[in-house]
């Protein structure tokens, strides 16, 4: 254990910090006042997890034996049963605390582990089943906004990722191999639709909690877009001057909104989608190691620039 | 005031920057903190794996074929690292880390190619080992909690393939020699956390391992014992007795020493040996991995919801509120959960029909793969 008293009391005596802020940092490092809020956040969410997990092995194991009416009704249930915490805060005008967020991100996935289930069973839209997931998608957009929920439309921005026939996950953009160009259009023009999303959600309600949520996700897909691009002639022409205007962008946003992760999607992606572009076209392997090499330094350097930047005032 | 690394008061100068870094005036920082410079937590770990990378490719450059370009490549990443620590004054920026690291592993690995493959080490390869110090000198030397509990957890891992542990598994049980040397050193770091260290950063090596010391330990352990009970025999209750006793034990001793010490560590600990006794009473019983899993989930939902609503209003000076707002990383991990939940429920769907062709760029939902 370690305790900053000392230095806190120093910076209070010489006059660098005032009352209000010593006595709060001084409460906080003697653990007088002690959050369990990371706790909460993890326990909260591998329940979510471990229910989902569960819930997945009921729906392909058990069909025969209870009936696959009788599945989806029980799991209805307990979606609705899960929804009703928010419900009941939504109906008191209060604000949803971190529970009611976990327990409403279970009912959705529940009603969409649920709805996928019927799918298979009955074939409710036959040959439009690729519309489920713009039909989830849409019904989870209007349940985020019902409850201001940023987990929620997480899962509705998956499943709009899903209905373009993207993938979200880190292991989906590191399959560099089934990356085509046809995927990075795809990947191209969901980002640009949930960036209009984003936009027209921002001049309507200036105060929303949702930008973060779809500036993370329109950054990654048209990252992930580019750098598919960069892959093949003759899609390399549009794809590098791309890529290469993502990352301006998304440096500039990470200046000047303070935020570090678009200054890492930044220099990170425009040195992925370089190597990918200029590698394949390099003959022994010292040669594309070099190459890579200092592409990997000069990253480094102009993350580690950028970086400090960030710590100036922005004007 | 040293070269090499921050001194203790430094250390601490830089922990009170981060704490209070809006209400510092910047002249003060760079004179109290000794002007180390440092970075954000995204920045560095994206740093730390450019730097590890850098290092491998110099490797590859020079040659991979030669076994003397290990201790070259080693060498030059060891000397820019020091050199960006000593010339630049980096501390825990993520490039000298990475580079550092990468470069004391090569060297070790070069360290290797020198040792007669036959020789042992109380039964075990010695190799494993010196690739084990070197990591951990990396991580002592750069003062990183990440590497140096990486490299304990390897040598837990590394002690259970010694005859050693092979004679002890004999008598108590496969892979419990292994679990209960886990479990003995997450308790000797808890009991070395009660102590007041100068540095913060040795405070937060301890805080590494006893958090993910047991549940890491455990996950090897559990893994052989899930194929034993599903496919061999059960070499007897007697190991997973003592298995279950010793994650009881270092439970209660985590959950006690975090309440009382407000921290972190313990408490995650605490978690991390909950699951495990979860997992050992899915072993020890009957219960279908289905009705375990739902039963667990709903375990873990109720004590967060009952948490929750308990401690909203501060009890004991304990509270469920977020204290600050700067949660961004784990805001940014809660929302790739949250992605990554959403993407599994989503491959419940049914599979692509027949006239459809998948990936074939079709908007209007016929864009769809049907890999997703």
């Amino acid at each position: 254990m370690h305790t900053l008293e000392p230095e806190l009391r120093t910076l209070h005596a010489e006059g660098v910090i005032d009352d209000a802020t010593a006595a709060r940092a001084l409460v906080r490092d003697r653990g007088q006042v002690f959050s369990l809020h990371t706790e909460l956040r993890v326990t909260l969410y591998a329940g979510v997890l471990l229910v989902m997990a569960g819930v997945g092995i009921v729906l392909a194991r058990h069909l025969d034996r209870i009936g696959p009416r009788a599945i989806v009704l029980a799991i209805a249930l307990v979606a609705v049963a899960c929804a009703v915490p928010a419900v009941r805060a939504r109906l008191a005008g209060r604000a949803l605390n971190d529970a009611g967020h976990y327990l409403l991100l279970l009912a959705v996935l529940l009603g969409s582990a649920n709805l996928a289930y019927a799918e298979r069973q009955f074939t409710l839209l036959g040959p439009w089943w690729s519309w489920h997931l713009l039909l989830l998608a849409v019904v989870h957009a209007a349940i985020a906004y019902a409850f201001g929920s940023p987990l929620v439309l997480a899962a509705s921005l998956t499943a709009l990722a899903g209905w373009f026939g993207v993938g979200v996950t880190l292991g989906d953009a590191l399959h560099f191999a089934s990356s085509t160009p046809e995927l990075g259009a795809r990947a191209l023009a969901c980002a640009a639709v949930i960036a209009g999303w984003r936009y027209s959600d921002r001049r309507a309600r200036p105060d929303t909690r949702f930008s973060d949520v779809m500036d993370h996700f329109a950054a990654n897909l048209a990252f992930w877009g580019a750098i598919a691009w960069c892959r093949e002639w003759p899609w390399l022409a549009a794809g590098l001057p791309l890529l290469a205007s993502l990352a301006y962008a998304s440096v500039l946003r990470g200046l000047n909104a303070g935020r570090e992760a678009f200054l890492v999607y930044g220099v990170g992606y425009a040195a992925i989608g370089l190597c990918a572009a200029v590698l394949p076209r390099i003959h022994g392997i010292t040669m594309s190691l070099g190459f890579a090499l200092i592409v990997v330094c000069v990253a480094a350097a102009t993350l580690w620039q950028l970086r400090r930047r960030l710590r100036a005032p922005v004007p | 005031m040293s070269r090499w690394r921050p001194t203790p008061a430094e250390e601490r100068w830089i922990e009170v920057v981060s704490e209070l870094a809006t209400a510092l005036p910047r002249d003060f920082m760079i004179a109290r903190t000794g002007g180390w410079r440092s970075t954000g937590l995204l920045a560095r770990i994206a740093l730390f794996v450019l730097g590890f990378v850098a290092a491998a490719l110099l490797f590859g450059v020079l040659g991979l074929g030669d076994r003397i370009n290990l201790l070259i490549a080693g060498l030059i990443a060891v000397l820019v690292a020091e050199w960006l620590t000593v010339g630049r004054r980096l501390h825990a920026s993520g490039i000298e880390e990475g580079l550092g690291v990468a470069g004391f592993v090569l060297i070790g690995a070069w360290i290797t190619t020198l040792i007669v493959p036959e020789v042992e080490f109380i039964g075990g390869t010695p190799h494993t080992l010196v690739l084990i110090a070197a990591a951990g000198a990396a991580g002592l030397r750069r003062l990183n909690p990440l590497v140096t509990t990486c490299a304990v957890l390897v040598f837990v891992h590394w002690s259970g393939s010694t005859t050693a542990a092979h004679a002890l598994d004999a008598v108590i049980g496969h892979g419990v020699t292994t679990f209960g040397l886990g479990c003995a050193l997450a308790a000797i770091a808890l009991a070395l956390g009660a102590r007041e260290f100068r540095r913060p950063s040795h405070d937060r090596m301890l805080d590494w391992l006893v958090a993910t010391l047991p549940i890491a330990t455990y996950a090897k352990y559990a893994t052989w014992n899930y194929f034993a009970v599903e496919l061999v025999t059960v070499d007897g209750p007697s190991g997973r007795l003592a298995t279950s006793v010793l994650l009881l034990a270092l439970g209660i001793a985590m959950l006690v020493a975090g309440l009382r010490r407000r921290r972190h560590a313990p408490l995650l600990g605490f978690m991390g040996c909950v699951a495990c006794l979860a997992v050992e009473l899915r072993l020890a019983t009957s219960l279908s991995t289905e009705t375990w899993l739902v039963l667990c989930g709903l375990a873990a939902l109720v004590a967060g919801v009952a948490l929750d609503r308990y401690l909203r209003q501060p009890r004991n000076g304990l509270t469920s509120v977020a204290l600050n707002d700067r949660d961004g990383p784990l805001d940014l991990l809660q929302t790739a959960g949250a992605a990554l939940l959403a993407q599994r429920t989503a491959r419940e769907f049914p599979a692509p029909q027949p006239s459809f062709t998948p990936g074939g760029g079709r908007f209007g939902g016929g864009g769809a793969s049907g890999s997703y």
